[in-house]
């Protein structure tokens, strides 16, 4: 099958950063990861489940999620996923990344700030 | 509800809509209609889980999508089948649709070059006088020669195809076909045969229905196992029963030139009753199995430059960035689907030799970039993004 390599991409996508954050923490099925990503998000981002679903068939395509366990609520089936060791790698990288260009934005912050103040 | 950040997995949604069971149902048929657009492999592994969360988000008593969601539906259920095309032309159903395509598209090749060729010179000798086509036509003798050379070439396809010998057929096809373009070039370029326009008027020849079947012919045998596969799919029987159905689709314009040399052959209207036309034979013919619908499919796409180049827009500009773009749609499928059988039966993975060839392009060597690796190639990337 094609793979849509993810380690392509130069910076995540927003989608994939909260669907990463949220497995971080532990297996989730497709209406936990949306919940917890809007909350992670602060509210910002609610993921579609279109979204959510295209994403989790990318994700599990490279590797970086995998099918945890099925469960059956309400006489539905409920899978949840898990991140792989090479999923949380990804996200590391992408953390730091995003860790870099913040400390950036809060230091140019703070010199702005006190050449105003000056 | 969902925990916070200790590790746990998140609940169900309690909102679930559980006082409208019969609303309930109605929003869930919705929604299977809905994920249709995905396809079948997806919506098997998926559906469930899919129809679970979105009947949890629903508002308690709502009966239909949100416009919203159901946009998204659809288009995230596009965008999968997209990204799954060139997977699929590599498996087996795709190769099966591949090699029913080059048994056919030879076929009808094949068939429509002599009735162009004759359509063409019905339309010249009926609009000028025999010794005015002289100095378009280079020589008389040399126009015979190309014009029967050119349907021989493609009968030897047919014929090497169907004895086997994939490799020669699909050689052959692709010599006559850079011999096409060479010519179609040529005369373009001297702006004799053909009206003012140059290259464009080139690219405008290269939309033709022949010269794009031919190109659908040459990749189809390239990369399926060929015409004697494409036999034992669909069988004698509807092989004919195709190739005759696409060629009276195709040839429809040529046939009704033949008949009334002064028909404006190349006109949309006739184009479209081509169109009618397939479509009719589809449905008479009644191509059975997926193989052989996918297959007609393909080949009647070949139809689609040609149509809209006969599209009557006054500036002649927009019809070409029309089939330049329908062109280099066309041209990417083929060439990713080119490069995965190449990898592929070179044993290796497509995955490995993306990476390879980034890792190459990144100046860090081939082998392998693991997850400590891709890591530390973040790590450098953010530093010289932000050197402060």
């Amino acid at each position: 099958m094609y793979v849509y390599d993810m380690k392509q991409q130069r910076s995540m996508q927003e989608p994939t950063f909260l669907i990463l954050t949220a497995l971080a923490a532990g297996p989730q099925h497709g209406y936990g990861i949306i919940t917890d990503a809007e909350r992670i998000s602060g509210g910002v981002t609610r993921l579609q489940t279109g979204t959510l679903y295209m994403a989790l068939d990318r994700l599990r395509s490279a590797r970086l999620v995998e099918p945890d366990r099925e469960e059956v609520a309400d006489g539905r089936l409920r899978r949840y996923y898990r991140l792989t060791d090479q999923g949380a790698a990804l996200l590391a990288a992408e953390t730091e990344r995003r860790r870099a260009s913040a400390a950036v934005a809060a230091q140019r912050l703070r010199a702005r700030l006190a050449e105003g103040t000056a | 509800m969902s925990a916070g950040g200790t590790g746990q997995a998140a609940g169900q949604g309690g909102d679930m809509p559980a006082t409208d069971p019969a609303g309930a149902a109605v929003l869930e048929r919705r929604y299977l209609r809905l994920l249709r657009c995905y396809p079948p492999s997806h919506r098997e592994f998926h559906r469930e889980e899919m129809l679970g969360v979105l009947l949890a988000a629903a508002r308690p008593g709502q009966r239909t999508p949100g416009l919203g969601q159901a946009v998204n539906l659809a288009a995230c259920g596009l965008v999968i089948r997209v990204r799954r095309i060139p997977g699929w032309l590599a498996a087996d159903a795709g190769q099966d649709a591949l090699a029913v395509v080059s048994l056919i598209a030879p076929a009808v090749v094949v068939i429509l070059l002599p009735l162009e060729l004759g359509a063409l010179y019905a339309a010249f000798s009926a609009r000028l006088p025999f010794w005015q086509l002289l100095p378009v036509v280079p020589a008389p003798g040399q126009w015979a020669a190309a014009a029967a050379a050119a349907p021989i070439a493609w009968l030897a396809v047919v014929l090497m195809g169907l004895a086997g010998h994939r490799g020669a057929a699909a050689a052959i096809a692709a010599v006559s076909l850079t011999i096409a373009w060479l010519v179609m070039l040529t005369l373009s370029v001297q702006q004799r045969l053909l009206p003012p326009g140059g290259p464009l008027q080139f690219l405008g020849s290269a939309g033709d229905v022949p010269v794009v079947l031919a190109s659908l012919a040459a990749c189809s045998l390239a990369l399926s196992p060929g015409p004697r596969r494409g036999l034992a799919v669909v069988g004698w029987r509807q092989a004919c029963l195709m190739i005759a159905g696409l060629s009276a689709g195709f040839g429809f314009p040529s046939i009704v030139q033949l008949v009334h040399p002064s028909a404006p052959g190349g006109d949309l209207a006739f184009r479209l009753l081509g169109v009618l036309a397939i479509a009719l034979a589809v449905a008479v013919t009644r191509v059975r199995g997926p193989a052989g619908r996918r297959a007609t499919g393909l080949v009647a796409a070949g139809l689609l430059p040609s149509l809209v180049l006969a599209i009557p827009v006054s500036s002649v500009g927009l019809a070409y960035v029309l089939v330049i773009l329908v062109v280099a749609v066309l041209v990417w499928p083929v060439a990713i689907v080119s490069w995965l059988g190449r990898v592929r039966r070179a044993g290796l993975t497509p995955r490995g030799e993306l990476r390879g060839l980034t890792s190459h392009l990144r100046g860090t060597g081939g082998g392998t970039a693991g997850p400590d690796r891709l890591l530390e190639l973040e790590r450098d990337r953010a530093r010289t993004r932000w050197p402060h």
